[in-house]
Formats: C-alpha cells, structure tokens, sequence
C-alpha cells in the first residue's frame, strides 16, 4: 500500500510536471515537481524507495514530454548522494534543513544537466542565462514548492527518515 | 580489492540504464510504450488541468480590472489577426509584383486545410519548449507538419507523432531553426533561433532590416512554406560595420497560453535542407 501510495505521488508529480508547472513560471523557470517528489520520498520513506522509483519518474517524465528520458535520469541521480552527503557532514543539521539543502543542490544540479545537455543537443550555449534564467529563480520555485508539501507533512505527524543506506555491502574484485 | 556501497553499485546501474534509455529514444523503440502510455495519463492530466488552468489564470490578472483584461485579449487578438491579413495582403502584391506566381501556386498557398488541435500539456524550460496536442496519426498527422495559432501565426512543428497525440516543437525552444525573410524587404533574410527564456532572434540577417518589420517563413529548405507570419522585429542592434546585426523578433501570437493551435494538413514538409527546420 505504501509503495503503490509512493509511486502515486511521483506518477502525479510526472503529470503534474507536464500540465501544471508551466502555468507559474518564473522568469523563465518552472518548479521541477518530479525531483521534488523524489526528495520528499527521500525525506520521508528513506533512500530505497527513491533508488526504485528515481528511473521510473525519469521514465515518466521523459514520454509525457519527449524528452530524453536518460538525460532526465542522470540528472535525477544526485538526490540521494546529496542527502547522504549532508547527513554524514560536519554541520549538525536538523531534518528539515537537511531536505531543503538536498532539493536545492538537487535542483541546480538537475537543471545544469538538462541546461548542458540542451546545449550539446544544439541550443547556444549561453551560462549567463542559464544562472540568471534558470538556476534563480528554479532555486526560488523549488524552496516555494517544497515548503508547501514538506510543512503540511510535518505537520500532519509524518516523521523524517535518513538519507543513508543501513545495511549490508558488496564487494566487487577488479 | 575496491569495496563498493550498495548506492555505488545502484549508481553505476542507473548511469548503465540512462545510456540504454537514451539509445531506445533515439531508436524509437519506446514509441508504442509512449503512445499507450499517453492514453492512460490523458484524463488526469484533463482533471490537473481543468483545475489549475483557471487559477493560474486569476493570478495572472490579479489586479486587472476584468472588462480591461476582456478587451486586452480581444485587442490582441484583433491585432494579430490584422497584422495576418496586412502581411497576407503585402504578400500577394510583392508576388504580384515579382512574378512569382508560379512559385506560389507551389509552395505559398497557406490557405491550406487545416486540423484544429487542442494543447493538453507543455513542457517548459529556458531550453526546451515543447507542446502535446490532442490529435496523432489517427487523424492525419505526420512527423514535421507545421502548426499555426488559430490567427495564422507560425507556432512551430511536430516532431513526434503517437496514435492519439502529437508533440510540437515550438518556434521559441532553443533546437528551432526557421528560414525566415522580412516581408517585402527585398531579400533581407536569416534562420530564426528560440533562445533561452522564449525570445527570438534572426541570425545572420543580411539586408536592411527596420524595427517594426513583420518577419514571415522563407519558404527555403522545404520544411515551411513560404510566407506564414512569424512576429516582428523588436530592435536591430550593430553598426555598419558588423557584417549581420542582432535582431529581436517577438512572436506575433502569445505562445505560451495558446489552448487551441492549427495543423496544416496539405503541407508536406521536406527535407531540402537537413540543417532547416526545428
């Protein structure tokens, strides 16, 4: 029940990507809810989850806008690095600040990607843009987004899960 | 001995799968996947829609008095369509005029049959700029047809085609080339680029080129045809001495809120130039 609630929530986020987030940009970006979701996921159901559903939101995502669904899931990757990466870092971060510097650095991350993998595909090459176009103001829609679905969660009594793997680890001889 | 993390190995996975699923898009082989899935997202994406269109639509105006934003979209939708008609009138006294009548019973003729189609999603980034609409090859519709705004005004064309839907790229995303010439102004032409945040501009522009000039398709490369209204120039920036000057154009249609677009039916597209068209 849980996971089909999960892959719910990404499902919604791929379609809501595609019908409702062009109706509020802002400058010239829109809120990216498809890796929203997938940190949300991560805030609260921890990283397995995510490590399912990150290729199907790619997935999703990239047919409901013909885009290149691999390019969208590189981009997609660096949520859960960066999650971990904040939890075991020097700076004592409650549960809160440590969702909201993974959906920011996930945010610039993924958009540079897609920015980068637009210009390979043809489109100039303009970085002044990108930051002033793209990185802002999706920086200010993600923070906007979020913080309408994580307070409410919060609030309703869903408690934070960590970012990090628990168990076990494989070994590979090279 | 190198000791991997389960999110290493998962890592290494999902970079294997995004060379895989970039392979298969290119192919084509997640086309019937794409299309059958497109079937089972449309009623929630008519409800997301439905919902959110009008609130987004109250924000926009928030402030406006509601008569003024009546016969603010009126206006602009009379001025388009004037604009249309001026640069359609211009256009048949220059061919008149030319001689080239001839070259315009071939390619010219933009009163073609068309197929209304309504916009049911979009996706929207600085770079990218791509429209669905509701109509596919049940009804007609190839790869590389050009839409219009109902006005007449070139929106772009399609790059995709499923049963049931059709992805059009639009003239603003940053992949879309146009032959474009500025109506009557004597061979002044250029490829008009999207840029990031949906502006336009003509490059490589040679000629004498005005603020105020409405810019159409060339009808060169065989992926448009000749004389659909595009938009006009908005500044031409450069001195003499600049072998092509920067020039703005503005799209003459509002193509980020249009809900119903034209498809030319009768146009074939072809692939003159493989460098022309977005």
């Amino acid at each position: 029940m849980k996971a089909l609630a999960l892959f719910a929530l990404v499902f919604g986020a791929a379609i809501a990507q595609v019908t409702v987030a062009p109706l509020f940009p802002v400058g010239g970006a829109v809120p990216e809810l498809v890796l929203l979701s997938l940190c949300l996921v991560a805030a609260f159901s921890g990283p397995v989850p995510v490590m399912v559903l990150t290729p199907l939101a790619a997935l999703m995502h990239g047919m409901l806008a013909d885009r290149d669904a691999g390019l969208l899931l590189l981009a997609y990757l660096p949520v859960l690095k960066l999650g971990a990466a904040l939890e075991d870092g020097p700076l004592p971060l409650g549960h809160a600040a440590r969702t909201y510097l993974m959906a920011a650095g996930a945010g610039m991350l993924a958009r540079t990607v897609l920015a980068i993998g637009a210009m390979l595909g043809g489109a100039p090459a303009l970085f002044g843009a990108l930051a002033a176009e793209v990185l802002l103001p999706g920086l200010l829609l993600d923070i906007v987004v979020l913080t309408l679905c994580y307070v409410p969660l919060r609030l309703a009594g869903l408690t934070g899960s960590g970012f990090r793997l628990q168990r076990g680890r494989y070994f590979a001889h090279l | 001995m190198l000791i991997l993390n389960r999110y290493s190995w998962w890592l290494g996975a999902m970079v294997g799968l995004a060379i895989l699923l970039g392979i298969a898009g290119q192919v084509g082989v997640l086309s019937p996947v794409q299309g059958a899935f497109l079937r089972v997202t449309a009623p929630f994406e008519a409800v997301l829609g439905g919902i959110f269109r009008p609130v987004a639509g109250l924000l926009s105006s928030a402030g406006e008095v509601d008569d003024l934003r009546a016969e603010n979209a009126r206006l602009r939708v009379e001025n388009e369509g004037l604009r249309n008609e001026l640069a359609q009138r211009q256009q048949d006294a220059q061919r008149i005029k030319e001689l080239e009548a001839a070259l315009g019973l071939a390619q010219g003729d933009t009163s073609q049959s068309r197929l209304a189609a309504n916009v049911v999603h979009r996706d929207s980034s600085p770079f990218t700029d791509v429209i669905t609409i509701d109509r596919g090859s049940n009804d007609g519709i190839v790869k590389g047809m050009v839409v219009t705004s109902t006005q007449g005004s070139l929106m772009g064309t399609v790059t995709r085609v499923t049963p049931t839907r059709s992805f059009v790229r639009l003239i603003t995303d940053t992949r879309s080339n146009v032959r474009a010439a500025v109506l009557g102004g004597e061979g002044a032409d250029g490829i008009l680029r999207g840029n990031p945040g949906r502006t336009l501009t003509l490059d490589m522009a040679q000629g004498d080129i005005k603020v105020g000039d409405t810019i159409v398709t060339a009808g060169l490369g065989g992926a448009f045809p000749y004389g659909i209204p595009i938009g006009t120039v908005t500044s031409v920036e450069g001195t003499t001495q600049d072998l092509f000057p920067k020039v703005r154009v503005e799209p003459l249609t509002r193509l980020g809120t249009a809900t119903t677009v034209l498809v030319l039916m009768s146009f074939v597209p072809e692939r003159l130039d493989l460098e022309a068209g977005p």
